[in-house]
């Protein structure tokens, strides 16, 4: 086994289940890249979140065009949640650097707890 | 005019945390369209993906800039998940909307226990550097 083609496995097994992932749940796939890079690979959580946002680029994209294809994107909506987003998102970077993780990771939690229980109610 | 400050409202909320923890913020904007704009699941996800993609964009650039992209691994990975989203996407679409939303709910309630143990691990310190062998 080549060092060259070993060194592959693990980001191509990543990129597999966090594609599939995107794809099936109309999200980044940054849920499982980062916590298989953090974990798995072992780099830092601050690297992790810096090479995930780069892979969504690529698996959001392509996840996308299924979805446009099938007549399933209401595109209005996508350019005004954009518009905040674009904003948000260069706040969001810097509040990477400077905020308590455990103080996002928390409110996080439980914003996904109560909107997953009324999804599956 | 409500539902128009509302999806702005929605992407600035969600586009900050999502780039604060370096996700789409898909986990976000789906279930606020389906819950509190009562989108069909299937359009909810379309629409999310469509949002992901530029706030993907310029979080990498500003992680790029913090030198917080490792691009060997990153393309690799990138690459594998075109494969994988086109794969998961189609299966997606092939699915009633009422199953999906409830598939989606169950994962949304196994990443709120998984990030509530990490909160929990942290313990307070705001990164963990890797063991060094």
């Amino acid at each position: 086994m080549h060092a060259v083609s070993s060194n592959l496995v693990k980001p191509i097994v990543l990129g597999s289940v966090a594609g599939i992932v995107a794809g099936l749940f109309g999200v980044g796939g940054g849920v499982i890249v980062v916590p298989g890079l953090v974990l798995w690979v072992g780099i830092t959580q601050s690297k992790a979140s810096g090479t995930s946002a780069a892979t969504i680029v690529a698996s959001s994209a392509a996840a996308m065009v299924a979805f446009g294809i099938g007549g399933s994107v209401d595109w209005r909506a996508a350019a005004l949640i954009v518009l905040g987003s674009v904003v948000g998102a260069w706040g969001g970077a810097w509040l990477a650097k400077h905020l308590s993780e455990r103080v996002l990771a928390v409110t996080f939690a439980l914003v996904l707890l109560i909107a997953g229980v009324r999804m599956v109610m | 005019m409500l539902e128009i400050a509302g999806l702005i409202a929605l992407g600035l909320f969600a586009g900050g945390i999502a780039a604060a923890l370096g996700i789409g913020g898909g986990v976000i904007f789906v279930p606020a369209l389906v819950v509190l704009f009562g989108f069909d699941q299937h359009i909810a996800q379309g629409t999310s993906l469509a949002v992901i993609l530029p706030t993907a964009i310029v979080a990498t650039v500003a992680h790029t800039r913090m030198k917080n992209v490792k691009w060997k691994l990153a393309v690799p990975i990138g690459l594998a998940g075109i494969v994988g989203a086109v794969v998961g996407a189609r299966f997606a679409l092939a699915l009633d909307a009422d199953l999906l939303r409830r598939m989606f709910g169950i994962f949304l309630i196994l990443l709120a226990a998984r990030m509530g143990w990490r909160a929990w691990k942290l313990d307070g310190r705001t990164e963990t550097e890797p063991d060094t062998p």
